[in-house]
């Protein structure tokens, strides 16, 4: 061999051009101008046409309105959203990948029943504007008429009534709140477990099961064949007649709001990138103050409001704690 | 029913706006190409345009989606035939026969069956929605997981027929299937079999691992062979072949409309759809043919039966969207969303209230049917290209379309991953002599027979007999198998006593 180049001086000036491609990127990006200076990513850790992606993709011409670049959607479904979150701490925190999902319960249950290497920190919530309820239904053809029929029955006779939920579910921490407030005995109750939100609320709505213990938005096509019995919110939702949990089981019970719905960014953005995080932040809330934007989303039945990232992290902390308490019953023990 | 009313208002809005139409031909070929494209499912397809109808109004927007449900629907079988790789879950049982058909050179007229199939399959769906829209929403939400369990192990009879040679290893090869079936989170919330990997918490992915099983260990198995076709002369591809293939599907309407009634009940129940009703007409078809036995061996009956239901699914499906407002799988969870983008809600009050627009979506479906049969037409004749393509060229280039469709619908390499593992034990299952296809029926119906058992358990607290009488549904469909198993054995018996008579018959005049 005769060769000008040694393998060794080759791979030297070879890692050499790599070390300086990685010293000179930074520059090179910064210098194109301020953020954000090319299309930005939304991870959608669900399907297509599930709320979340109906959310983004409503939302995303106004975010892009008020960022001045275009969004792609990136649907990562499966595995109870564990997936999608994973894959989008995975992407650098530099601002040109946000999130859309519904934060609780699934971060929390990522984190309890699946052992996520991620905490809540990892996650900032810039706003959450749907806040999803449990909704305590009846076929509209059952005899059962109102909370309290429910309430007897299973008092009664815990087996008297088959309870359509989702495993590791607010419902089912919601369920077993009313049982214990109830002394009814929740282990001898009937539970049947549905794979989601749909084929539990058609096994309400069909008659399959007694009563479901569901998200109260998905019911809303089905209004006309369940009957609502308990809303496991403080005030009346989406005009749902039947009792609200407060009344029954007094202003001071716990209970668990179910989805919490919205807008995240990396938890590490705030010191990482500050500048981007804070234009961020400013574009979500300029979208979602859009009264275009608002008028949009309302007749698709989608939510805007603004509780700011404050508040959002808060709502989503408290969910959590609540959730954690009852990691025995999420984990199916 | 029928409110002439709501016709007339129907066809007034066809008539008046020509968008409605001009949709119609784009949809349906997008369709069929992105059906034919293994991996490339139905759902990704109306995914990809759903943007576009953003801009569109609201009834041409629902065509154009409609067009595409419908064209993937039959693009899917194009491969299933010519390669035997299912294009999508639905067109699984297409293969059985279609492929063997199409190895035989018979490929023009396995892909005119099927056409011709899936056009009338898709005519009587729409036909049976138009009637009975209201009667079967009714009966959808009241099924329960008895019923549900009951449509699953009437799935499972199949693996008697898929088993070839060997009835045990056929039974080994199903529960094998059902095995794999249930990897990843059951329905009360337990994970089992992931090996802690989190793509498999979902269950192993079902479209590569299929064409994993059926198509990759085909092709394996097929490397020492220079064609697809063999015999040279067999290779032509033939405009009057397809359409005598097309003729061939009307011989026998009855395998036609029981797979079109199987499709639209199936594809009626929410989360079941045109994935099993292929496989339950295919079954039925079979254990009722007088010449049952060459099933599989390329009998075009086979790819009547899968193609009549699988397409007549779609007006199952679409039943339940309307009227229910639920979507029963991921098209028309698509159309719903589409539906919400122009703000309308499906449901009750949707079809109560605009009767004529429901009304126009069916009589353009109609037309969707009739104009599918030209365009396919022109789409299977280009397709069946194929078999002229020297395998050494062929088969790299199918694995490799196969790789990008599962990295495509996994969105990560856990579909490749998938795909390849299941390609070397389908060629291991088919070397040692396992039938693969009774893998791939376990693998499908896994879930949803374990899913509603365990359901079934929870809902009558153990007392199976005294929750089963009181499921009348669950008993009808329950009795029906077992008739239809007994009949199958009536009808056995009598042939083998003909036989043996006709032979005693034959001694016995040979030894006068």
């Amino acid at each position: 061999m005769n060769s000008k180049f040694s393998r060794r001086n080759v791979l030297k000036v070879a890692g050499g051009g790599v070390a300086m491609a990685a010293l000179g990127m930074p520059s090179i990006l910064r210098a194109q101008g301020s953020f954000p200076d090319r299309p930005i990513n939304i991870v959608v850790p669900f399907d297509t046409g599930g709320y979340n992606d109906r959310l983004a993709r409503a939302f995303a011409p106004f975010l892009q309105e008020a960022l001045g670049q275009p969004l792609t959607i990136i649907n990562r479904g499966g595995a109870g959203a564990l997936l999608g979150h994973t894959f989008f701490l995975q992407q650098p925190d530099d601002g040109y990948t946000i999130l859309c999902t519904s934060a609780a319960p699934y971060i929390p249950l990522n984190m309890l029943t699946q052992n996520a290497e991620f905490t809540l920190e990892d996650f900032y919530m810039v706003n959450l504007p749907s806040q999803d309820y449990t909704l305590l239904a009846t076929s509209a053809d059952s005899d059962i008429q109102s909370i309290d029929d429910v309430i007897t029955r299973l008092k009664e006779d815990p087996t008297s009534l088959s309870v359509g939920l989702q495993p590791a579910s607010a419902d089912l921490v919601n369920f077993s709140i009313l049982c214990e407030a109830n002394d009814i005995d929740f282990e001898a109750t009937r539970m049947v477990t549905y794979d989601g939100g749909g084929p539990a609320r058609n096994a309400t709505a069909g008659g399959v099961v007694d009563i479901g213990l569901v998200g109260g938005e998905g019911f809303l096509p089905l209004a006309e064949q369940i009957r609502p019995l308990l809303t496991f919110d403080s005030r009346q939702r989406d005009n749902w007649e039947g009792a609200i949990v407060t009344d029954v089981l007094g202003a001071e019970t716990d209970f668990v709001v179910g989805s919490q719905r919205g807008w995240g960014l990396h938890g590490s953005m705030q010191e990482s990138n500050p500048e981007a995080f804070q234009i961020l932040v400013q574009a979500i809330e300029t979208a979602s103050k859009n009264p275009a934007a608002i008028e949009a989303l309302t007749t698709q039945q989608l939510a805007t409001d603004w509780y700011g990232p404050e508040e959002s992290n808060q709502m989503l902390a408290r969910t959590a704690a609540v959730m954690e308490q009852y990691i025995d019953l999420l984990q199916g023990q | 029913m029928i409110e002439l009313n709501a016709v007339s208002g129907a066809f007034a809005l066809l008539s008046s706006d020509i968008n409605a139409w001009l949709y119609l031909l784009p949809g349906l070929v997008i369709g069929l190409v992105f059906g034919a494209m293994p991996g490339i499912s139905i759902t990704m397809a109306m995914a990809f345009a759903l943007p576009a109808t953003l801009y569109m109004d609201f009834l041409p927007a629902i065509i154009f989606l409609t067009a595409i449900y419908t064209g993937a629907g039959f693009g899917g079988s194009v491969p299933a035939v010519l390669m035997g790789i299912p294009g999508t879950s639905s067109a699984v049982a297409t293969t059985f026969d279609g492929y063997p058909m199409a190895r035989k050179g018979e490929h023009n007229q396995a892909l005119g069956v099927a056409l011709a199939s899936s056009v009338f399959g898709c005519l009587v769906s729409y036909l049976l929605l138009f009637f009975l829209i209201a009667p079967v929403s009714s009966v959808v939400l009241k099924l329960g997981p008895l019923e549900m369990f009951a449509v699953a192990v009437w799935g499972m009879l199949l693996l008697g027929s898929l088993a070839g040679r060997h009835m045990s290893r056929g039974l080994l090869a199903g529960v094998f299937g059902v095995l794999l079936g249930t990897i990843g989170m059951n329905t009360a919330g337990f994970i089992r079999g992931t090996m802690g990997v989190p793509w498999l918490l979902d269950g192993i992915p079902q479209i590569p691992a299929m064409m994993g099983l059926l198509a990759a260990s085909q092709l394996i198995g097929l490397i020492n062979t220079t064609y697809l076709i063999e015999d040279e002369g067999s290779r032509k591809i033939s405009f009057s072949k397809i359409l005598s293939g097309l003729k061939t599907a009307f011989v026998y309407p009855t395998i036609i409309l029981r797979g079109s009634v199987i499709g639209v009940v199936i594809g009626a129940i929410p989360g079941v759809g045109s994935s099993i009703s292929n496989l339950l007409s295919y079954s039925e078809t079979k254990r009722n043919a007088p010449d049952g036995d060459t099933f599989g061996q390329g009998n075009p009956k086979g790819v009547i039966a899968a193609e009549s239901a699988n397409s007549s699914s779609e007006g199952g499906a679409m039943a339940t969207m309307l009227a229910l407002g639920i979507p029963g799988g991921g098209a028309t969870a698509i159309l719903l969303a589409a539906f919400a983008m122009h703000n309308i809600v499906g449901g009750p009050s949707f079809i109560a209230n605009n009767k004529d627009i429901v009304y126009a979506l069916i009589f353009s479906n109609f037309a969707q049917a009739i104009l599918l049969l030209f365009v396919g037409l022109g789409f299977v004749y280009v397709a069946s290209y194929v078999v002229r393509v020297p395998l050494r060229f062929l088969i790299p280039s199918v694995l490799v379309v196969s790789t990008f469709g599962a990295y495509a619908i996994e969105g990560s390499a856990s579909g490749p991953i998938t795909l390849w593992i299941f390609s070397v034990l389908g060629w291991a299952m088919v070397r040692y002599g396992y039938p693969v296809a009774a893998a791939v029926v376990g693998l499908l119906l896994g879930s949803l027979l374990e899913g509603n058992l365990l359901r079934t358990n929870q809902i009558s607290g153990g007392d199976f007999i005294s929750y089963g009488l009181e499921r009348p549904w669950a008993l009808l469909i329950f009795a029906l198998m077992i008739g239809s198993i007994i009949m199958q054995a009536l009808s056995k018996r009598k042939k083998l006593k003909q036989a043996a008579e006709n032979s005693e018959s034959r001694s016995a005049s040979e030894a006068s």
